[in-house]
């Protein structure tokens, strides 16, 4: 088997908060492999978008990487220092974010914005800096480019905010694009349009997409293959399609009955019974435990491990054998 | 006779151009007649600058048309005082999509629930307090809940407090203004599940306003959808996903990502650009920028709403030479078979 | 929306930063003084004894004595209430117009709030201490006088603020559904939108308490607030202001209480608006 282009193993991020500690974090592996979407899903809290942040190594106080590594083409990024994954981010690991109008510089144009990260990392002149720019504008298919460049975010619509937003990350070609909820703030429509730009960015420069989400639809539409977190932890890790057919962990169970589809219409769903738990208390053991209708004497006393079920199927649980 | 039914509801906004103060007007909602029936849920799609909300705000009179008419129960309702309305207002409640904003962050769940019942007429304590604990109940809290601020409650139990809200005046029709769109996947189930209950329990009649189609698949009768203020097209669920007449609809249909593994290779009808500003709405039809079957007459002539089957209407010049319904038919198709 | 801070969580906050935490001392220490003040008094603040006049800071006479031979400790701890009163007053005033018109302005809009605004813009130009000289010179001066004075011209702060914040609430879906569930506009103003009020009106409160107190020992001072032998901090140093070279205690003293009191009011009222402004709380 191919080297995986990233390899998360046993992340943990904590929080220190004046009410205690969150461990947003704790003890997440996966692995990202070249020319695939790998989706990262979840509910709120469940970690998923502090991981990404993890990888980009933008956690910053109260939070703390507190341990793990992140192996990334054979370098664990945790381990590197500061100028060196610099040099990494924004070249080689790109993210975009959910609100495109938060994420970009209001008193720049989008073409200064997307020049600057080629200005940075390889030896451009302003010049072709900025040609560069208009180059990667037409490529996310907006409108007169040259145009669109001289143009403040601001009167752009969310569309193309977010459009601009992947110019600027993917104009140094990453290997690694992680896409944090990109498409929530926009219509269903669009968010269309912008699924199809970066699945065409991914096959024409090889790119790995890391996908994070609650949306299961833009699961099975985009990605290849899906890890479930519940809590900070990974509970199930599989192809998207072997996950959709025969979802293995209580929580994955529960969650894709609580969708809508395929049911006869106003019958009443099947819920997961309770809440989530608070991130500062979690539960012992199986941190599902509380809410899983197949729970075990074992479950509540230890915290099942991630094994393997399958060539490349993983589930932490306690009735595979976990 | 329907339980609600506008007619040519408009709405403009002037909205103030350039420093001479030339007046533009953003066309939020046009000509919109829809009626929903006693006991039915439907739905209203679109798309942001639809207008599907400012719909929802002047049925409930948060905002005065500027044209059209508004009947409950047969009496109009547009041009009526405040007070008179005040009378209809017990009938008609509201949820709205971000439950932490749509509760007072300074008064407890027991004063919230309390004031639709002390503003419409009942003032004895003890029959307050008696309702507000039965409505508690009656959407999955319980008494402990009452003399909690919002703040301390998730955002779940907090739209079930919304809910409650809404209906603790017995009312007949409720607008639900993407209710469940702020929530986590497990506690939007929940929150589905509390609607259809009450609504089987008091014969509810729910106006559900959303961009979620997957959901709107599963809890309406109807759908209404709508673009750039108008009503491009309107059917019985079913009917609107097997035989899909109008482009627009087509394509949201289709752009909608569907929780199922990649279905190899269905065609998308994925519509081009970007919804143009309400402000100048394209002449003709709305729609014809951005639609790939759009000939000359789209362009200057403004599409009426017509018949095409069965409580099937739909605004479109070209509806009986195109079909668009293949679309939709085999996409949805193969989520059913997964 | 952010959590609302608890009364508990506020001033646990506060108590975790230097600054805030050294404004909630000094306010805290000139309330004791200034409730206590005849306890810790133990002569009056009038009392005259011109035999001890102009005495330094002893044991005896805790801040020397003046030169009608009064206890300047005392004195100064009877300021300390004026000045506490005044503020409170001052800032009770202005905030009951100035909210009341922010609320209006924000809340209708239109012309309402244009006119509203176009007052609020005019007095907020006007210098407090002019209009107050200005007061007094027409009805004669007097402590109580000039208070009124203050906050007749002080009170834009408030509307300003109220005016900002309604105007961020009056769309969100709370003061709607409370349209919808029927509710009058006196009543959304009253229960909905000033309940939410509440901390920026505080935060602006510990800041224009210390203004209140400033210029009110100004214009004391000048010789038309406080009239003798009121101890208002001001009055007190202008009698100091002629003894400044035989005893400089008696003007120095009470011009470091004055400083020191507006130090803690804006240091607390810091705090308080990092603390209760909407910033994200994790």
């Amino acid at each position: 088997m191919a080297t995986p282009l990233l390899a998360v193993e046993e992340l943990r991020t904590y929080f220190y908060l004046s009410g205690g500690v969150v461990k947003a974090v704790d003890g997440v592996s996966f692995v990202v492999n070249e020319d695939e979407v790998f989706c990262l899903v979840g509910e709120t809290g469940c970690g998923k978008s502090v991981t990404s942040l993890s990888i980009m190594r933008l956690i910053f106080h109260p939070g703390k990487i507190e341990g793990g590594r992140l192996v990334y083409r054979g370098k664990d990024l945790l381990a590197i220092p500061e100028d060196e994954m610099r040099k990494i981010r924004g070249k080689e690991i790109a993210m975009i974010f959910q609100n495109p109008m938060r994420s970009l510089n209001p008193v720049f144009t989008i073409g200064d914005q997307i020049a600057e990260a080629p200005l940075t990392h390889f030896d451009l002149s302003n010049r072709d800096a900025w040609n560069r720019a208009i180059e990667f504008v037409s490529k996310v298919k907006m409108p007169d480019p040259e145009m669109r460049a001289k143009s403040y975010p601001h009167v752009l619509s969310g569309g193309m905010r977010q459009r601009s937003m992947i110019a600027m990350m993917i104009s140094c070609e990453p290997s690694l694009l992680i896409a944090d909820e990109p498409t929530t703030s926009v219509d269903v429509t669009i968010q269309a349009q912008i699924m199809d730009l970066l699945l065409e960015i991914k096959k024409r420069r090889k790119m790995s997409m890391m996908l994070i989400t609650h949306n299961f639809g833009l699961v099975g539409e985009m990605g290849d293959r899906a890890a479930v977190m519940y809590c900070g932890k990974v509970v199930e890790i599989g192809s998207v399609r072997e996950i959709f057919r025969e979802p293995l962990h209580p929580y994955t169970q529960g969650l894709l009955k609580c969708l809508p589809v395929g049911f006869e219409r106003k019958r009443e769903l099947e819920v997961i019974p309770g809440t989530l738990p608070s991130p500062v208390n979690p539960p012992q053991g199986c941190r599902f435990c509380p809410r899983c209708s197949l729970a075990m004497m074992g479950c509540k006393l230890q915290e099942p491990p991630l094994v393997a079920q399958g060539k490349d199927r993983l589930v932490a649980c306690h009735l595979y054998g976990g | 006779m329907p339980l609600l039914r506008t007619e040519a509801l408009t709405k403009h906004f002037p909205v103030k151009r350039g420093t001479l103060g030339k007046t533009a007007y953003v066309h939020a909602v046009d000509g919109v007649s829809l009626h929903v029936s006693r006991g039915e849920t439907l739905a209203v799609v679109g798309e942001s600058g639809s207008g599907k909300s400012t719909l929802a705000l002047m049925i409930l009179r948060l905002t005065r048309p500027t044209f059209g008419e508004i009947y409950f129960n047969g009496i109009e309702a547009s041009k009526m005082s405040e007070k008179e309305f005040k009378k209809l207002r017990r009938r008609m409640g509201i949820v709205f999509q971000d439950p932490s904003a749509s509760l007072n962050p300074r008064m407890t769940i027991e004063q919230t629930l309390a004031r639709p019942l002390v503003l419409h007429g009942i003032k004895n304590h003890d029959e307050i307090e008696a309702r507000i604990t039965d409505m508690l109940e009656r959407v999955g809290l319980g008494e402990e809940h009452s003399d909690r601020y919002p703040h301390e409650l998730s955002g779940g139990q907090q739209q079930r407090v919304a809910i409650a809200r809404a209906i603790i005046l017995n009312p007949e029709l409720v607008i639900l203004d993407e209710p469940t769109s702020s929530l986590d996947v497990s506690v939007q189930a929940q929150i589905l599940n509390l609607l259809f209950r009450l609504q089987k329990e008091f014969n509810l009649t729910y106006l559900f306003i959303s961009h979620d189609l997957v959901m709107v698949r599963h809890v309406s009768d109807r759908i209404a959808v709508m673009y750039l203020g108008q009503i491009v097209e309107v059917a019985g669920t079913d009917e609107l996903f097997d035989n899909t007449t109008h482009p627009y609809t087509a394509a949201l249909l289709s752009a909608v990502p569907i929780p199922r593994p990649k279905t190899g290779n269905i065609e998308r009808l994925i519509v081009s650009g970007e919804p143009p500003s309400p402000i100048n709405p394209p002449k003709g039809c709305r729609f014809h920028p951005r639609c790939k079957y759009a000939v000359e007459r789209c362009r200057t002539e403004e599409p009426k709403l017509t018949l095409r089957g069965l409580d099937h209407i739909v605004a479109c010049h070209r509806a009986g030479e195109i079909d668009v319904s293949g679309y939709t038919k085999e996409l949805w198709k193969a989520i059913e078979a997964a | 929306m952010p959590r609302l801070a608890s009364l508990k969580d506020t001033v646990l906050r506060l108590l975790q930063y230097r600054t805030s935490f050294a404004g909630l001392l000094i306010v805290l220490g000139i309330a004791v003084l200034a409730v206590g003040a005849p306890v810790f008094a133990a002569r009056g603040f009038a009392e005259t004894d011109p035999v001890n006049r102009l005495l330094p800071p002893s044991a005896r006479y805790l801040f020397g004595t003046d030169v009608l031979g009064r206890d300047l400790f005392s004195r100064i701890v009877y300021g300390a209430r004026i000045a506490l009163w005044v503020g409170l007053l001052v800032t009770f005033i202005e905030a009951g117009i100035g909210v009341i018109l922010g609320i209006m302005s924000g809340y209708y809009g239109g012309i309402v709030d244009k006119l509203i605004s176009a007052a609020t813009d005019m007095v907020w130009a006007f210098p407090p201490v002019v209009l107050a000289l200005a007061v007094v010179t027409m009805i004669g001066p007097g402590l109580t006088q000039v208070v009124i004075a203050i906050a007749l011209t002080s009170w834009p702060a408030f509307t300003r603020i109220s005016r900002a914040k309604v105007q961020s609430l009056v769309n969100r879906e709370f003061v709607l559904a409370a349209r919808a569930i029927g509710e009058s506009d006196s009543n959304i103003m009253g229960r909905y939108l000033l309940p939410n009020l509440v901390p920026s009106i505080l935060v602006v409160s510990t800041l224009t308490l210390p203004a209140a107190i400033l210029y009110t020992t100004a214009l004391s001072f000048l010789g038309f607030g406080a009239q003798p032998p009121t101890p208002d901090w001001g009055a007190i140093l202008a009698d100091g202001a002629a003894q400044l070279r035989v005893a400089p205690w008696i003007a120095t003293i009470p011009g470091v209480f004055i400083v020191i009191t507006a130090l803690g009011f804006n240091l607390l009222g810091d705090g308080l608006r990092d603390i209760l402004d909407p910033k994200l709380r994790i």
